[in-house]
């Protein structure tokens, strides 16, 4: 992809635009507009007659985030049809991260069309920087970032390293840190 | 000589040369697997195939001969179409399960697929199924599927080692790399056919699954099984600890080097790097008269003022040096500094425990298990100056004629057997200086850990003379110094403790 | 004796109202922001449950100030660096008390001032108190021994400098056409009507002088868009050192200043206690005097704070040049202006 270059021409200088009073009273007017139409909205709100809303704020603990689409949330490991981690421990993932947040040990799987499964998996969401790269280097489709789970939080830097089976079950248990 | 042109280039080669050797040797990689230089060139892989002009038909590089006046294109469209197609037949039955295969990230068919791959697969047939994960010899795994046929590890086996354990077996598109009834695959050089499987089809089984190769830092080193001084690259894993159950060292590869092993290494110097980091010293060590950590200039300064009580109590004579070809050409020289220029020892003990002799073969392996018997040599040690055998220097100090010991990564115990504790008991000081724990250890009054050969950078002579380099790979481990610095501290501290002496003397 | 004790009385009334104002405004200063860019604004503090628009935060504010770790650093000079916020605050607050809150009244018997500090030149004492201000940016800045800290007392004090030159030669033109430099007296003079209706305000007699005395006045006060000196979160400021309720003084008195040259505003170019058309007299008319000017100097407030919510901030050449070449010279025109005005009204 180019870089494209848009030459912004400066707008010629004019009187109004000089003496700067007139422009501050246009910011001005277009901020009160603002201040009184809003004020009305909330005043209406108040008075229990429906409109439309007055800020755009989402209280957020109460109201639920409004998260897009393709919102890159948690990681959380895919399983088999069977039950057992997609993930056949290719380290793909470990590689590409950038904040080397995964950690994955491998070992033989007794399945031998499997052959290869992670002994160990590790994400410490406290490094990670949700950027997507394991989900997309992920070549058997084990990790996705879609959990919707935003409200990651700890009160200890360990208790941030989920493991494998917490990102399976999408649960943090509480005595595993 | 002949002049033939390669892609435009005028390149100069022998006469009857081939043409893959001679666009190596100009810079051009022809791309290959069932070609090695030391195993011929059955020319069935179909990969290296040039364009030549005047020719009718692409032809394969490693059969043709360099002729005069030739011209050669191995990039043109028609040599990368036939590379393509050839490829293309490589990978119909391919399991493409690149995401568990140790081979990845130095797989001939990963590397050759990028360069020449026809992206979109036109086999629309379901993948044919053969043998996966068959452990075929102690080291060495054996998958079917992965298979390119080229053939290069039963050439191997017939042609190197003559052992004949591989073969093909099958036909056609069943035709598949198998054991020869009755035998598995344990010559002491099995490790190499993994060296020289261009794919993932013989996977090394210590190495499995331990760490993926893109972690690893390569280092030139030379091995220090024996005195054959092979040419390795230690590969290490430091940067992700948590990979390869911790170990730093991952693994052991050949390094070419015609003169002295070729491109092959024997199982025993491969497999030796799992045992680098094991029953190490890490902390200089007060052992007697009651265990404490000590620093490294107390721990030198108290030996050396031990060495001058006792050698101006008991005389040098009663000093004994026991030490072995596992010192480098540099700790050499430091030890004859402070042996035999300062200390003026006259009991050196050089003469090889038994287990540090072994089995010997034509092909690579030595009797000596210890790298550098010869830098000793060159320096006069076991030549002009001569080695104790092991009942002499015990029957002195039997006789109480010997009150002190210094052991370099040595182990006296194994040869002494149930004598040790006496003798040992009758000694003033034992110092022992190793990057190993060995029983000995426990008996001595010093313990001062040295570095092993992956964490320090020297020289050793093999038996032919031939002076190599080793790089370091590694930091060492814990307080470890390497050996020669030791010995020069040692020196340091020792001339300081006479200078001091000689100064009260004058008072 | 007693009118001593009535005078000590009334400054502390003054001081005690501007402080309750400022901790008001840190609440206006809030929700008005939040409501003109279509947000709620802090509405968290509650006690039981309660939540009243977020009108706790101020005194969460001021507790959690209170409360805070007062950290003086161990390379600050540390008499001037803990006097520094004292002379800013105090000298704000004393500005206060010379305001006309009302007039003359009769209470009980007594005719009492409702000014509490009663000068004949009370509008010098005013400027003078603000421009000693000054000393307590400058002496943050230095005493902090951070040479962020002390650029930033630079950049207030070469600031302060420049405005209080325009702020003075603007309100030579009003004090002018007053006659005087007592606040009482021009806001008495402000009760008259001029050609029969329109009531004798500043603003009518010096619309220009009106808008450049806010300009000025928003520059003196640090306010933004002329944030300069504290320019908090990007080019930080002169109590960049500071902590706990030494800064939370620094803070205040950012309030308080503004409170000031809004009392200054509406003493001076918005009839002060005056309301058009009302003989206001006794006990009552006191009440309705005092009530006026707090309204008109928090409307004026507001506007303030709707200027500080609408434009960004200056850079500081363009400060300067603001100040130096367009305020100072047009308030020089302003006075000449007035005084050919003045002279040719006489000539009527």
């Amino acid at each position: 992809m180019a870089i494209k270059i848009k030459e912004v021409t400066r707008p010629p200088k004019n009187f109004q635009g000089q003496i700067y009073l007139w422009e501050v009273w246009l910011g001005l007017l277009v901020t009160f507009r603002h201040l009184f139409v809003n004020l009305g909205r909330h005043t209406l709100k108040a008075l229990g007659i429906k409109t439309e809303p007055g800020a755009v704020t989402i209280q957020y603990p109460e109201d639920p985030a409004v998260l897009g689409k393709r919102a890159r949330t948690r990681h959380r490991l895919l399983k088999r049809d069977d039950g057992t981690p997609r993930c056949t421990a290719c380290l793909l993932c470990e590689t590409i991260c950038p904040a080397k947040c995964i950690r994955i040990v491998a070992e033989e799987s007794p399945d031998v069309i499997v052959e290869k499964r992670a002994k160990s998996f590790s994400i410490d969401l406290g490094l990670c920087v949700f950027c997507g790269y394991c989900a997309e280097a992920c070549p058997v489709d084990a990790i996705h970032m879609d959990s919707t789970d935003v409200a990651i939080t700890a009160y200890d830097r360990k208790d941030m390293i989920w493991n494998m089976a917490e990102l399976l079950e999408g649960k943090k248990n509480p005595a595993s840190a | 000589m002949a002049q033939f042109t390669l892609d435009g280039k005028k390149v100069e080669a022998k006469e009857g040369s081939l043409v893959i050797d001679a666009a190596r040797e100009a810079g051009t990689e022809i791309p290959h697997y069932c070609y090695h230089p030391t195993l011929g060139n059955p020319g069935n892989c179909r990969l290296c195939v040039v364009e030549v002009e005047g020719a009718p038909k692409p032809m394969v590089s490693c059969r043709l001969p360099v002729k005069e006046g030739m011209v050669v294109h191995s990039n043109s469209p028609q040599a990368l179409r036939a590379r393509s197609s050839a490829l293309e037949l490589h990978l119909v039955n391919h399991p493409l399960d690149c995401p568990v295969c140790d081979q990845a990230g130095e797989c001939g068919l990963q590397d050759y697929y990028m360069k020449h791959g026809q992206y979109e697969s036109q086999v629309r047939e379901n993948k044919l199924h053969k043998k996966k994960r068959v452990p075929i010899g102690p080291h060495v795994m054996l998958d079917q599927e992965r298979c390119v046929l080229c053939t290069r590890c039963t050439r191997f086996t017939s042609e190197v080692t003559k052992t004949h354990e591989l073969g093909i077996f099958g036909r056609g598109h069943k035709e598949a790399i198998d054991l020869a009834p009755g035998k598995t695959l344990d010559n002491p050089y099995s490790g190499n056919v993994v060296d020289i499987c261009p794919v993932g089809a013989l996977t090394d089984r210590d190495f499995r699954y331990k760490v993926r190769v893109w972690y690893l830092d390569k280092t030139n080193s030379i091995c220090p099984g024996c005195s054959r001084g092979c040419n390795i690259s230690l590969h290490t894993n430091t940067k992700r600890p948590w990979h390869n159950e911790g170990r730093r060292a991952a693994r052991i590869k050949p390094r070419h080097n015609a003169e002295i092993n070729g491109y092959w290494i024997c199982d025993e110097g491969r497999y030796s790097c799992s045992k680098l980091d094991e029953d190490r010293l890490g902390k200089v060590m007060q052992l007697k008269p009651a265990p404490a950590e000590i620093s490294w200039d107390a721990a030198l300064s108290e030996i050396s003022q031990s060495l001058a009580k006792n050698i101006e109590e008991k005389g040098k004579e009663g000093l004994a040096v026991i030490a072995s070809g596992l010192l480098s050409n540099e700790d050499w020289a430091g030890f004859k500094k402070i042996f035999v220029e300062a200390l003026k020892v006259s009991h050196f003990l050089f003469t090889p425990e038994p287990d540090q002799m072994g089995e010997e073969d034509e092909l690579l392996r030595k009797k000596e298990k210890v790298p550098n018997l010869k830098g000793g040599e060159a320096l006069g040690f076991g030549t002009q100056i001569k080695s104790e055998s092991w009942e002499s220097l015990a029957q002195k100090i039997e006789s109480g004629k010997i009150w002190g010991l210094y052991i370099l990564e040595r182990d006296p115990s194994k040869v002494w057997k149930e004598k040790t504790k006496n003798l040992l008991d009758k000694l003033e000081l034992i110092v022992f200086q190793s990057p190993y724990k060995t029983a000995i250890g426990n008996w001595a009054h010093y313990r001062l850990p040295a570095t092993s050969y992956a964490e320090e950078e020297g020289h050793f002579t093999n038996f032919e003379g031939k002076i190599q380099k080793y790089e370091q790979a590694l930091l060492p481990l814990g307080e470890a110094l390497p050996d020669w610095d030791i010995l020069q501290k040692l020196e340091r501290h020792y001339k300081e403790v006479q200078s001091h002496a000689l100064t009260g003397a004058s008072k | 004796m007693t009118g001593v004790a009535w005078t000590a009385v009334k400054v502390i009334f003054a001081v005690v109202t501007g402080l309750n104002i400022a901790g008001f405004l840190g609440w206006l200063e809030r929700k008005q922001s939040a409501v003109l860019q279509d947000r709620i604004g802090a509405n968290r503090a509650d006690i039981f449950g309660l939540r009243v628009l977020g009108f706790f935060h101020p005194i969460a504010d001021a507790l959690k100030m209170l409360t805070k770790e007062d950290y003086i650093p161990p390379f600050a000079h540390q008499p001037f660096y803990a006097l520094a916020p004292g002379i800013s605050l105090g000298f704000g607050l004393l500005g206060l008390a010379a305001l006309p809150f009302g007039g003359h009244i009769t209470a009980f018997g007594h005719s009492v001032s409702l000014q509490p500090i009663q000068s004949p030149y009370g509008l010098l004492l005013v400027l003078g108190l603000l421009s000693l201000g000054v000393h307590g940016v400058v002496m943050a800045g230095y005493s902090s021994a951070s040479n962020y800290g002390l650029i930033g007392g630079l950049r207030g004090a070469s600031q302060m400098i420049a405005y209080e030159v325009c702020l003075a030669t603007t309100l030579a033109s009003v004090a002018f056409v007053y006659g005087t430099l007592d606040l009482q007296q021009a806001v008495i003079w402000q009760g008259r009507h001029l050609f029969g209706f329109l009531p004798a305000w500043g603003i009518f007699v010096q619309p220009l002088g009106f808008i450049l005395f806010l300009t000025a006045a928003a520059a003196e006060t640090k306010r933004t868009p002329f944030d300069l000196p504290e320019g908090e979160s990007e080019i930080i400021g002169y109590h960049v050192e500071y902590s706990g309720m030494k800064f939370g003084m620094f803070l205040m008195t950012d309030f308080v200043e503004s409170i000031v040259v809004s009392g200054l505003a509406t003493a001076l170019y918005l009839g002060g206690w005056q309301s058009p058309g009302l003989h206001l007299a006794g006990v009552l008319g006191g009440v309705v005097m005092v009530a006026t000017f707090l309204i008109k100097v928090m409307l004026v407030l507001f506007l303030l704070m709707q200027i500080r919510w609408t434009l960004p901030r200056f850079r500081f050449d363009q400060l300067l040049d603001l100040g130096w070449k367009n305020i100072l010279p047009l308030s020089l025109l302003n006075f000449l202006l007035t005084v050919w005005g003045g002279y040719l009204w006489r000539l009527r």
